[in-house]
Parts: structure tokens; sequence; C-alpha cells
């Protein structure tokens, strides 16, 4: 049985960038996809400047998915996307073609593999190959991933930079992650710390951050029972640019 | 009793019981408040219907508008932290510290002194307030009661270690009139000075009239500036008007009911040739500790103010957003008060 449609609208009102209103629609598939395989979900977002965005995700068979994605910004289209992926038994495969432009010649190949080595172990890589009329190249990153119960690892390493992360979780409230990125092409490193603390008696979450370009940033989520609403507060300060950020957000259903 | 004689004195002469004031002979016409009032044989006691009572005290000068400002949402950005420790009966002191997203985040630190000698319930003199910014600019009031009838202030202020305000005054409360004069920024080597007289006197039990004197010379010019007040008392609104050379001032301040309060202003100012009117409200849901302001303008500007106290922490959370359309512009901030 398919859902019905679900919508939310988003009003953002911006000091910093300009004010907009958001629509969003989304069509998901039944959880028994075997049923409704030839039903894709649809997922569509429409700004108030005209900039749409939309996903189409579609169950071709048991094992393989589609999905394509369109992103326009007002009437200009900037991304075109078409995706296939292969579950196997322990193993996911990927292959994207974006933004295919047989006028300019140019297209984005891009190949994902992920294989289970062994119990808590996924290994995998990912192949860009990037063509426009003028150059062409290709990027190899390699993949690994280590979870244990309480705990994720994860490393990315290529030719771009690598990136790594560590999610722990320290008790049922609070859990912790590290971020550490670094990139050859702007020959920077940085390393972020964050914290997210759930008080379900209170109703509230809090997320707190810092960061190695001196970013520090708290967000606090609380819960206005009985109204259906969502109270947001964060505030994120840039100390070695002086420059301090505040947000309120009510998130209403 | 809005008759002229009972403007003319202090305390009017209580009337005979038959009369309200003027006892005509029969056949004459006489025109209200020309009449001779007639004397009671019998000393008026105090179930005398018709007894004058005698007027309050009309407020200070400055508080004539207070009471429709105070119903507008207070526009502020950025994260604030606020404070308040007493240290004792007498003494206490506060920390704010706000960072902004436009301007220069501060720290400022003050402290309040308030003295043994009583005058009411809740008044002991002298009241010492200070406060200090990271930055080394001073605030600083001294309030003292001199005499029985006269108040006194100085106020300092300096930004970083100039002073930009230096100013005395004295107040004195008499039974139904307030007269204050006020000395600022007097500067004898230059030559210049501020001097302003504020007279508001009570005419009737709901109304006030009064005027203000504004004298200022620099070395070169002087001038002065005068303006009329009037203020309108009823049972659950005030209506206030100021008139002068420099501009109009009218509001207007309605007690809806016990949770609503609305406000009214409108602005008109010659030198700056612009009027602007604004309408504010208030809504004060004691039983959910939450007090909610908002505001239109005309000059396209809409804002509210939510204040919410969460007990059983002695934490206060203010909520603060404004919306400029004209200019399309958007602040939004939020602070909390501790103590």
């Amino acid at each position: 049985m398919a859902r019905e449609p679900e919508l939310s609208h988003t009003l953002h009102l911006s000091a910093v960038s300009p004010s907009y209103y958001r629509f969003h629609v989304e069509h998901l598939q039944s959880d028994d996809y075997s049923k409704d395989k030839d039903a894709p979900a649809l997922i569509g977002e429409m700004d108030s400047s005209g900039s749409l965005n939309a996903h189409a995700l579609l169950h071709l068979t048991e094992r393989v998915r589609a999905r394509t994605v369109f992103q326009t910004q007002q009437s200009q289209f900037v991304t075109w996307q078409f995706e296939t992926e292969y579950r196997g038994n322990d193993f996911t495969a990927a292959v994207t073609v974006a933004n295919p432009d047989i006028p300019r010649e140019s297209v984005i190949l891009v190949a994902h593999f992920l294989q289970s080595v062994s119990s808590g172990l996924v290994l995998g890589g990912e192949l860009v190959y990037h063509r426009g009329r003028a150059e062409e190249g290709g990027i190899l990153t390699l993949a690994g991933q280590y979870s244990r119960p309480n705990w994720v690892a994860t490393l990315n390493a290529g030719k771009g930079g690598a990136h790594a992360s560590y999610y722990h979780r320290a008790s049922k409230q609070i859990q912790v992650g590290v971020e550490f990125e670094a990139s050859t092409r702007t020959q920077e490193t940085t390393t972020s710390f964050g914290y997210q603390m759930e008080l379900p008696e209170a109703n509230m979450v809090f997320r707190g951050m810092i960061n190695s370009r001196c970013i520090i940033g708290g967000v606090l989520e609380k819960r206005l029972t009985p109204l259906p609403a969502t109270l947001i507060m964060g505030a994120f300060v840039n100390h070695r640019g002086d420059k301090l950020q505040v947000g309120l957000g009510v998130n209403v259903g | 009793m809005g008759s002229v004689l009972a403007a003319s004195a202090p305390n009017p002469p209580p009337t005979a019981s038959g009369g309200i004031g003027a006892a005509p002979a029969p056949g004459m016409t006489v025109p209200p408040g020309f009449g001779i009032p007639s004397i009671s044989p019998v000393a008026p006691t105090g179930q005398e219907q018709e007894a004058d009572p005698p007027l309050p005290n009309p407020g200070a000068f400055d508080e004539c508008h207070r009471k429709c400002k105070e119903v507008f949402p207070m526009q502020m950005e950025g994260v604030r932290l606020f404070v308040n420790k007493g240290l004792s009966n007498h003494f206490q002191v506060n920390h704010t510290l706000l960072l902004s997203t436009t301007g220069d985040s501060t720290y400022r630190f003050g402290a309040t002194y308030v003295g043994t000698k009583q005058m009411g319930p809740a008044e002991f003199f002298p009241v010492i307030v200070g406060d200090m910014d990271n930055s080394g600019s001073l605030n600083a009031q001294i309030i003292h009661q001199v005499a029985d009838r006269v108040r006194s202030k100085l106020a300092f202020q300096t930004q970083q270690n100039k002073f930009v305000n230096w100013q005395g005054d004295a107040e004195i409360k008499g039974e139904d009139f307030t007269a204050t004069v006020t000395l600022g920024n007097p500067d004898v080597v230059v030559g210049s000075g501020i001097v302003v007289t504020h007279y508001l006197q009570s005419v009737t039990p709901a109304l006030a009239l009064g005027g203000e004197l504004v004298y200022h010379r620099r070395p070169g010019e002087e001038g002065t500036v005068v303006s009329l007040v009037g203020r309108y008392t009823g049972s659950n609104y005030i209506a206030t008007l100021t008139l002068g050379s420099a501009g109009a001032h009218a509001s207007y301040y309605h007690r809806a009911n016990e949770q609503l309060q609305l406000g009214v202003e409108y602005e008109a100012s010659t030198r700056m040739q612009d009027t602007s009117v604004s309408f504010g409200y208030q809504l004060d849901v004691p039983k959910a500790n939450l007090l909610f302001k908002g505001s239109v303008d005309s000059n396209w500007v809409v804002g509210a103010t939510l204040e919410k106290k969460l007990l059983p922490l002695p934490l206060s959370l203010v909520l603060c957003t404004f919306l400029n359309h004209q200019k399309n512009k958007f602040q939004c901030g939020f602070g909390v008060t501790i103590g």
C-alpha cells in the first residue's frame, strides 16, 4: 500500500543570504517493495526563486536499484545524474553517470564498490572519471570502515586527499564524533570534534562542535510538548574571524 | 470635579452636600466655575460625597510616555547572557556578556548599591548604580533624597576614557505637581551647557498638564526649545500628548484585560521631517510563565519578543526577531538571564 505523500513547507528568513520559501513533497514507496516494485519513490523540492531539486528512486529488481537526480538553480540545470546500484550478498556496486552533455562532450562517471571482508570490516573504493572538451582525468579513492557495537571508524584515502572519521556511542545519551579531513587541492587539513547529548526526559537534544578552524558551535533542540512543535536554537562563533552566527527555528509537525 | 476653581488651589474648599460648587440665585445662569461656593455650617467629614479628594502627584515628567513604551518589544541581536547576583540586601552585581553578530562583542560588569534611608515601601536611598564595559566605558548614577520632597541625581557617562555625559538634576515632588531642573554637560571653560526644566501639574485626578523648557548654549549659539505635555488617565487607558517646536509625540496605552495590553504611538519630528506610527501589544500568560510582545511599525518593521521563565531553574529565556520589510533586513537574537 502506497503511503500518502508527505508535504513540508520551509520558510527561511536570513540575515546574511536571501530569504526563501521552500516546498517539499515526498512520495515514498511502501515498505514491502517487492509488491509495489513498479512504483518509484519520488522526492521533489521547489524554492521561491524557482530552484528545483528532484529525486526518483526505482527498484528495478530485488537487487538492482536505479536513481535519478535533477537539480536546477532557478531555470538552469546544474545537476542531472543517473545511478544504478547492485546489491549482492556481501557487496554493493554502483555506477553513476553525472551531467552527461553530448554537445559539449563532457561527462562525469563514478563507480563505487564496497565489499564486506569480515563481520566488522568493509573495504571498497571509488573511481571517478571526468571528461571535458579540453581535459580528462581519473581519481581513485580507497575506503575502509570498521564497526564494533559501540564505535565505527572510517577512512577514505586517495589522490584528492584523505578523510578519517571516528564515531563513538559513550552511553545511551552521549554520542561523540571526531573527523579529520585533508585536501591536496586546497592544501588544508581540518580536525573537528563533535558531541550529541540526548535528554529524552527533558525532550531535549544538544549538539556541540569545536573545530581546528577555531569555530565553536552549539545547537539545542527542544520538543515543546504538548504542542507538536520543536524549537531549535543555534549559535556558531568563528573566533579567528570574530564572527557570530545565531539562528532560531520552529518545526511544526 | 473638573471645575477651574479646583485647579487654582491645591486643596479646593469642600462644597456643601447639596451643590456642586455653584449655588446661583434662582433664575440666573452662571457659567460653570463662576458661582460662589456655599459654605456649609457643619465641618465636612470624610463621608462628604462631593468633597474633592486631594489631587495625586502626577509622577515624573519622563514617565509620561513610559507605560506605552514598555509594551513594545526591545530589539536585540546576537547572544546575550545576563547573570544577576544579590550579595546582600543592599548590594547586587550583574555580569552581561553580549556576543554580537554585527558589531563588537562586549562584557559588562555592573554593581548597584542601595542605602539605608527609607522613603517608601520599597524605596531606599541613596542608590548608586554603576557599570563598566570591557573597553572601559563607564556609566554611573547616584540618586539621593536630599530633603523631604527633593530628590537629586548625578549621572556620568564615558566612552572609553572620554566623558561624554555629566549631568545633575533636582526633582521636587509637591502634593500635586512635579518640578525638575537638570543641568547637562556644563562646561565652564568652553562656556557651554544645557539646562532643562520640567513641570508637571495634576489639573484633575485624571488630567495632568505640563511643559518642558530646554535651553542650550554653545560658544557662538544658544537656543531654547519649549514643549507642552498633556496626559489623561482613564480607568484602563492612558493618553499622552507632547507638542513642541521639535515635533509631536502622542501615545495611547490601553489595558484590554489582565493578560493583554496595547499601545499605539505616533511620533513626528520637525528636524528629520518624518513621522512614524507604531502599534504594539503585550500578552502576559503567567500560568505558562510567558511574556510575548509584538510590534508593527509604519517603517515596515515587524518584531516580536518572547520571554519565558524556565522554572524551577532561576533562568529566563528571551527570543527576539525583527524583520524590516522595506530594507529586507532580518535580525534575530536570544538571551538567557540567570538570577
